[in-house]
């Protein structure tokens, strides 16, 4: 089949394409941008009322232990949002882009950046709401909400650099995961956090088997 | 398989003047029609974002609810106003209409027919309602079951077949010795569908008093298919 039209095919620059990409995931910015905030906010809402609640009901901050509000799971939801957000991008936006006349490649590379982008955003924000939790003795109460134990004892550009590879791991192994679905669907879904496992016991083995548990850590 | 003289597999400069429209495109989670406009006026550089509009109020496409909650035809309608206004130089067609009313469907030929005389392009669509499409073919592509069945010129395929009809035997006798596609006959008149004719045959069959048709092109596709029609794909 061959199809004719006067003019050479020319391509539009790289980086004019890629940023075809990031508009194409910030299209609709509701979805990246603006719900994980308000989440966010509806879950420390939560625990700074509990955090209250508690101490009045207690009499008084100095009726409760000094860390009793020091570890807190509630920041780490992002992390596993970041995974849905990406296997969300490496299903249907990806279809989508295709359906755009974009290539394969283009659509991973302007995703990728997006991806790094994003969880430095996130990585930011928590970083600089952990400074400010900090800051305020706890928003008053000594609560621990984004500086929580253990990451929250770390400097400021650690704290960083944690919340930011975490991002970047969850967001990547969605995107593999979804990359995965895309192509072999379920069975290839299984397969591959079957081998993932595998590959995580291997290593736990191994590790226990030459007994090097905690030769490697950085402590 | 090349596209603009060049293979088209990751092929930017190929792509990025190609708009594929499916009836089965998903999008993006959250998004509404507005989104995809708004994405598909980026992808393509030839965008015409005045034709959009006017597609947007002529099919009356809601642009601000969720396309998950868009009825079939309604989501139909966004495929279409993305393909017309892509202006791609190639635009594809994959039954985008098949959620649309007939009303719909008849718009979406108008508009098709009305941009393609004012930006002339390739268009190829595949097509379960032949004589629906019929007129704006150029050229028809026949597949049955993965075999190409028909690859011609439409105004080659419109003469090419007619149907005859008359008394029993002036049909036999006209149809005598020819490749009859088709046979059908009850008590004392029959019908044969014959390849195309001269004008001298023409006059022949006149003088026989048998009554000439022509076929449509959906009659002609069901006649060359064997057994039942599986998948009519015209372009």
């Amino acid at each position: 089949m061959t199809a004719v039209t006067a003019g050479p095919a020319t391509a539009a620059p790289l980086t004019h394409r890629i940023s075809n990409v990031l508009r194409l995931h910030i299209a609709n910015p509701w979805q990246t941008l603006i719900t994980p905030w308000l989440v966010y906010a509806a879950i420390f809402g939560a625990s700074l009322a509990i955090w209250y609640a508690v101490v009045t009901a207690s009499g008084g901050r100095d009726q409760i232990d000094a860390n009793a509000f020091s570890t807190n799971g509630g920041s780490s939801w992002i992390f596993v949002y970041m995974m849905v957000i990406a296997i969300q991008a490496m299903n249907l936006t990806f279809s989508f882009a295709l359906g755009l006349g974009m290539t394969r490649r283009d659509y991973y590379l302007g995703t990728a950046a997006y991806f790094v982008a994003l969880s430095g955003m996130y990585a930011a924000g928590v970083t600089a709401l952990a400074g400010v939790e900090t800051a305020t003795d706890g928003w008053g109460v000594g609560g621990r909400f984004f500086a929580s134990w253990p990451v929250g004892d770390l400097p400021s550009w650690q704290q960083f650099l944690v919340y930011f590879l975490l991002a970047i791991l969850f967001v990547f192994f969605g995107a593999a995961a979804g990359s995965v679905w895309v192509r072999w669907r379920s069975l290839g879904v299984y397969l591959f956090l079957g081998a993932i496992l595998a590959l995580g016991i291997a290593w736990v083995w191994a590790t226990t088997a030459t007994g090097s548990w905690g030769r490697w850590a950085v402590s | 398989m090349r596209v603009f003289g060049e293979s088209p597999v990751e092929n930017a400069a190929v792509l990025s003047r190609t708009c594929f429209v499916k009836e089965s495109q998903t999008y993006p989670e959250g998004f509404s029609g507005k989104h995809v406009l708004k994405a598909a006026s980026w992808a393509f550089p030839e965008w015409d974002e005045a034709l959009a509009r006017d597609l947007v109020e002529e099919f009356d496409v809601p642009l601000n609810r969720r396309i998950k909650k868009l009825s079939r035809g309604q989501r139909s309608a966004i495929g279409v106003v993305v393909g017309i206004a892509s202006q791609a130089e190639l635009t594809i067609f994959d039954e985008p209409y098949a959620g649309l009313d007939a009303v719909a469907r008849q718009a979406f030929y108008d508009r098709l027919l009305r941009d393609y005389l004012s930006h002339p392009r390739t268009m190829i669509m595949s097509t379960h309602l032949i004589d629906e499409v019929a007129d704006l073919l150029n050229h028809v592509v026949v597949i049955d079951a993965g075999k190409i069945l028909i690859d011609a010129e439409a105004d080659a395929l419109r003469g090419a077949s007619v149907t005859v009809a008359g008394v029993h035997t002036a049909v036999q006798q006209f149809t005598g010795g020819r490749d009859v596609l088709a046979w059908d006959s009850l008590g004392g008149l029959a019908t044969a569908t014959v390849g195309g004719l001269t004008a001298e045959e023409r006059d022949a069959a006149t003088r026989l008093g048998l009554e000439i048709h022509a076929v449509s092109l959906q009659q002609l596709i069901i006649d060359r298919t064997p057994g039942f029609a599986r998948e009519g794909n015209a372009s």
